[in-house]
């Protein structure tokens, strides 16, 4: 793996930009690599939980990527895309912290940002002129309808996901 | 809390039905003052580290009695409490409480100011809807103008999602799973639930009779401050969930399934400082997480699902 710190740093640029192109990232359950983006294609290796692996590519929910000496497709869902590694955020804190210092443009605390915290949010006061905007744009379901036509979507028949044996998440972060 | 609220139910279950309807307000004024009673004194019992770092999610209701000072001693509205209380919220009590919480969160953060925008959301969010098993509902988006990177749902067909995340976004079927999300919490009636098992305390609580024009004080009342519900969260599982069942919807409407997996992919790759991120990750499990467990739940279930990405189609921001 590369450097942790040029990585983070270029990394959101990187995915903002919708390339897959070499970036690093973690296996988040023990999985397999398939010779191509489909489970009836053989295998062409094991990987580990914690495994890291540079992504190389991007196909629907396949990733194409590089274990060791081995290149091969793994679901997109096994995978964490980037330089967080199974840590949690609060680990993760030494990648944030690195990326400021090394890259000034990248301090994301900015004077004028205007953000949305629970202060705020607590403090606001009902806003009758905006809600009434809100409620002059709504979309009738006809025109919803003539909307997905016009793209070419159609309703499909999909079964509800079943809530997993155990969930069991790929990092501890309990204080959030 | 639950407890207590088995109590009161039996308390109440014993009283003769014609009593029940004049005697309810004092009756449940007497439990919940000795309720809160109890409380202060746990509270001044216990010590503040144990307070600080709950090795588990607390239930809602525990966390804002923690978070907030002991709760003036308002009169109670016992029409409120009760309907908090006595089985699901009806849909025009579901719609009033949505309304309000979206008046307040738009009294914290206005509409982008881009029509175009607006009704693309829409759009995109109102054929989502209708694969959700509530069409019924008056679905209403909107994209807040803030640069914090998160989404909202309220109850009653309310969906705000941030500039902040909008600009994050590559195709409408990222939206669409965004917007599938949050309806899902909708559809689920996740803060409803939540409101439920803290409406008890929320009745009670500090806050403040709100004069605001078309503004609806007995809502207000029991949703607390502004919109104090949209800073406070919902348990990992309803996160989780929605996650599941958001997919699902987006898929439903014809989309690439994969378009929620590649937002929280995103999300994940993000500085973990990053401030516009700091009350998502207050009120979401991390990203990461969030993939490890939707990965658990969709394995090769999706393998044959085809839907469209229409990336070309997808409006940015300009």
């Amino acid at each position: 793996m590369k450097n942790n710190v040029l990585t983070a740093s270029t990394l959101a640029l990187c995915l903002l930009a919708g390339t897959a192109a070499a970036t690093p990232g973690t296996v988040l359950r023990d999985e397999k690599l398939y010779s191509q983006p489909s489970a009836s294609a053989p295998a062409a290796a094991s990987v580990s939980k914690g495994a890291n692996i540079t992504v190389l590519a991007k196909q629907g929910g396949w990733l194409r990527v590089t274990s060791g000496r081995t290149t091969g497709w793994i679901r997109l869902l096994s995978v964490r895309v980037g330089g967080g590694g199974l840590a949690s955020v609060g680990v993760g804190d030494v990648v944030g912290a690195a990326t400021t210092r090394s890259d000034p443009s990248k301090v994301v605390a900015v004077a004028g940002l205007r953000g949305l915290n629970d202060e705020e949010l607590k403090g606001a006061q009902f806003n009758a002129e905006e809600l009434a905007r809100l409620d002059a744009m709504a979309v009738s379901q006809a025109q919803a309808r003539s909307f997905a036509a016009a793209g070419g979507l159609a309703s499909a028949q999909i079964r509800f996901l079943p809530k997993p044996q155990s969930s069991q998440p790929a990092t501890s972060w309990e204080d959030n | 809390m639950r407890a207590a609220l088995a109590l009161l139910l039996l308390f109440m279950a014993g009283s003769p039905l014609s009593a029940q309807a004049f005697d309810l307000g004092k009756l449940l004024e007497e439990r919940i003052n000795q309720e809160l009673e109890k409380r202060d004194k746990s509270r001044q019992q216990q010590s503040a580290p144990a307070q600080a770092a709950p090795a588990q999610p607390a239930p809602a209701g525990a966390q804002s009695a923690a978070a907030s000072p002991p709760p003036a001693r308002q009169k109670v509205d016992a029409a409120q409490i009760g309907f908090a209380l006595f089985g699901d919220y009806s849909l025009e009590e579901e719609n009033r409480i949505g309304r309000q919480i979206a008046g307040n969160l738009l009294g914290a953060a206005r509409l982008v100011p881009d029509a175009a925008l607006q009704r693309y959301v829409n759009e995109v969010g109102q054929w989502v809807a209708q694969h959700s098993g509530r069409p019924e509902l008056s679905w209403r988006f909107g994209v807040l103008d803030s640069d914090a990177i998160n989404a909202f749902a309220a109850p009653g067909g309310y969906i705000f999602v941030t500039r902040g995340l909008y600009r994050l976004l590559n195709s409408e079927a990222e939206l669409a799973g965004v917007l599938g999300h949050e309806i899902a919490h909708v559809t689920q009636k996740h803060h409803l639930k939540l409101l439920k098992q803290s409406s008890l305390i929320g009745a009670l609580g500090q806050a403040a009779s709100n004069k605001v024009k078309d503004s609806d004080p007995a809502i207000q009342n029991l949703i607390g401050n502004g919109a104090e519900i949209m800073a406070r969260g919902l348990d990992k599982e309803a996160e989780f969930e929605a996650d599941r069942i958001g997919m699902v919807y987006a898929a439903r409407a014809g989309y690439d399934p994969w378009g929620l997996p590649n937002v929280l992919q995103d999300m994940a790759a993000l500085p973990a400082k990053d401030s516009r991120t700091s009350l998502l990750y207050k009120t979401h499990p991390h990203p990461a997480d969030r993939l490890s467990a939707l990965g658990a739940a969709v394995g090769d279930r999706m393998d044959n699902v085809r839907g469209k990405e229409l990336s070309g189609r997808f409006y940015r921001l300009p």
